[in-house]
């Protein structure tokens, strides 16, 4: 198949060589023939034209051997037609200037002619080599252009994955100019790609920083990401908060080229955090307002609890004076006056000493009753067996001539302050004492019921005379009393005292009964935690 | 008030002076009883001042002392006495309206020998007198330097 190509450009070589040759001889013949015919018309100085000419011409087109030939056979003709003696190859004397003038000139053609061939030639080769070059180059070049058109489209599909996301994602170069900009980020901001898309993304969104901008591109370049909270403006001018999350994307040689952002707006996030902390320094100033005003209240309270001991100090050591003077000095009167008076008269004076004794009670009771209110409690460990046995020794004297059944079951350990239940469950025994000597045989229970594992509950039971259930809520009240001074003496003061001590150890008191069928008085006190398992 | 006696009664209130004599009558302890209103003036009897100057030597057997005293009360007066080396051998008996703790406690903290509450019965507080007087002035062995029993 290769075969014909040769041959052809054989046969144009050779061609060129008898084109060339035949330019030779060509030429010379016309200079000839022109020669001769000038000669004819006396214009024999031109005839050395005719054949520089020649040379000339052969020397442009056909090259150096032709032009060689052209001159050699030129100047043979030459010598032969036109110088003296005419058609001789001998040189004249006369025309011998002629030769070597054509000949130099011939000389200077032909040298001519060859170095412009040199330089043709060479520029075609540079030519040559340069078209080559540009060819490969657009080769090249259409190559890389169908590399970028592939990428691109890789580009473009994982853009469209992008798009699938509701995530705000958008790349821009290291110019901050966007390059790519999300349905997300459309979506999130109210611009649309085609407007997003070359525009400067911090001018765009008008981007507040947390931190200076130099410092955050130091650390996207030094770590490849940053991330942290901005401040962006939306198309229509509303501002949002978003967690912000950059990548830097590096080319193959490692220099950065574009950055990958990725925004969540967490505006009502901000919002709701906003309004939690400002809904928690409310919070707080209402109780550093509300700490302010208890301790305020405290130190009233404090003044006030200062103001009642020294009232009760001064009860205590003033009030009881004149009721012991009334008492003490009535009592002389009776003495001396007991065998003059009538019976009237020492019947008002027993009266008074009754009175003064009944007013020493409540003043000694009120100020009892006053003190559990005032003393600090000290707790320790009570084993109320003991505690109880005491108490019924106590009330011994009262019991005189009575017939007494008492019934004390187990009873358990508790803890509390040890003279006020000393003093609580005196009241309560000697009321079960009092309110049952009507009875020809009086029952006094007292024992622990099967409590809750969290408190301790002992009753105190008699079979007096009970209470209607409908003044239940009276029982414990100061003063307040359910049977008159004559049936039964008191200062109203015991109950109110037994629940004011229940309540300081943080229990319970409460009483069940009915009239003429006895009443049971239960004390349920709290368990310390280390007791408790 | 050259006389020396047994019993150095503090006490500012006549009517309690009054009951309390009478308590102390009927073991025959009147005579034997100084009585002085204030603080200011145990004090003084105690050193031989002011009014007091002229009386004998010697210490009594027993000062019943009242709390609450105009000029120095009971405490200031007791203080007193038992930082004095002369005088604190006293035996120095509270016999007070009060029975508030804190003065209970400070009492005996301020070194008291007996802390009596008065009774409001009136039979209960000559009990309490007479027996006071009846054990401190006669049955104890008051410590040297003090008035002897006749």
């Amino acid at each position: 198949m290769g075969t014909p190509a040769p041959a052809s450009k054989l046969t144009a070589q050779v061609q060129q060589t008898i084109f060339r040759y035949g330019l030779a001889f060509g030429s010379v013949a016309a200079a000839t023939a022109l020669g001769l015919l000038a000669y004819r018309w006396d214009l024999e100085e031109s005839v050395l034209m005719f054949f520089v000419l020649a040379v000339a011409l052969t020397s442009w087109y056909g090259g150096l051997w032709p032009a060689i030939v052209a001159f050699t056979v030129g100047f043979l003709v030459f010598d032969y037609c036109f110088t003296r003696p005419y058609y001789s190859l001998v040189f004249g004397r006369e025309d011998v200037a002629y030769l070597p003038v054509f000949a130099l000139i011939s000389g200077l053609l032909i040298w001519f002619g060859t170095v412009r061939r040199r330089v043709e030639r060479e520029l075609q080769a540079s030519r040559d080599q340069f078209e080559m070059r540009v060819v490969e180059r657009t080769a090249e070049l259409q190559e890389e252009v169908a590399e970028r058109r592939r990428v691109e489209e890789i580009l473009r599909e994982r853009a469209s994955l992008l798009d699938l996301t509701h995530d705000t994602v958008f790349v821009r170069d290291m110019n901050n100019t966007i390059t790519y900009w999300n349905r997300g980020a459309g979506e999130l901001y109210g611009w649309t790609n085609e407007e997003a898309v070359g525009q400067i993304s911090h001018h765009l969104m008008r981007t507040i920083f947390p931190e200076p901008l130099d410092e955050i591109n130091a650390e996207l370049l030094r770590t490849d990401r940053w991330q942290g909270e901005l401040i962006h403006a939306k198309r229509d001018g509303t501002r949002l908060v978003v967690a912000s999350r950059w990548s830097l994307q590096r080319d193959d040689s490692g220099n950065p080229i574009a950055i990958l952002e990725t925004n969540n707006n967490i505006t009502e996030r901000k919002q709701a955090e906003e309004a939690l902390r400002r809904s928690r320094d409310e919070l707080e100033v209402k109780v550093k307002e509300r700490t302010a005003q208890l301790s305020k209240m405290n130190e009233e309270l404090q003044l006030v609890n200062k103001e009642l001991e020294a009232f009760a100090y001064s009860v205590s050591h003033d009030l009881r004076a004149p009721v012991r003077h009334i008492s003490g000095f009535t009592e002389l009167l009776q003495k001396h006056t007991e065998p003059v008076l009538d019976d009237r008269s020492r019947h008002h004076i027993s009266m008074i000493l009754d009175s003064a004794n009944r007013m020493g009670n409540l003043v000694d009771d009120l100020l009892a009753f006053s003190r559990i209110g005032r003393a600090q409690t000290q707790t320790t460990t009570i084993h109320l067996d003991k505690l109880i046995k005491s108490v019924v020794a106590e009330v011994g004297p009262d019991t005189e001539g009575r017939k007494i059944v008492w019934r004390i079951g187990n009873l358990p350990v508790c803890h509390g302050d040890p003279a006020m239940l000393r003093l609580m469950f005196g009241n309560l025994v000697s009321n079960a004492v009092k309110f049952s000597r009507t009875r020809d045989k009086s029952e006094i229970e007292i024992s622990s019921m099967n409590h809750a594992s969290d408190e301790v509950v002992v009753f105190v039971k008699d079979n007096g005379v009970g209470f209607d259930t409908k003044y239940k809520d009276k029982l414990f009240g100061v003063f307040q009393r359910l049977h008159s001074q004559e049936a039964f003496e008191g200062t109203g003061i015991g109950l109110a005292t037994v629940q004011r001590i229940v309540h300081r150890h943080g229990g319970r008191v409460w009483a069940e009964g009915s009239v003429s069928n006895g009443a049971t008085f239960y004390v349920a006190l709290p368990k310390p935690r280390e007791v408790k398992q | 008030m050259n006389d020396l006696k047994r019993i150095l009664l503090v006490e500012d209130d006549p009517k309690d002076v009054e009951l309390t004599l009478t308590g102390l009558a009927e073991y025959n302890l009147a005579n034997e009883v100084v009585v002085v209103g204030d603080g200011e003036e145990a004090l003084d009897y105690l050193y031989r001042r002011g009014r007091h100057q002229t009386r004998h030597n010697g210490n009594p057997a027993v000062m019943l002392l009242d709390l609450k005293l105009p000029k120095l009360n009971g405490f200031e007066v007791l203080q007193q006495v038992r930082s004095d080396e002369n005088l604190k051998m006293i035996p120095v008996v509270v016999l007070t309206s009060s029975n508030e703790e804190r003065d209970l406690v400070r009492s005996y903290k301020l070194g008291v020998n007996a802390y009596v509450t008065k009774p409001v019965d009136f039979h209960e507080f000559v009990n309490a007198v007479k027996e006071l007087g009846v054990f401190w002035a006669v049955i104890n062995e008051p410590p040297p330097g003090s008035v002897k029993k006749r």
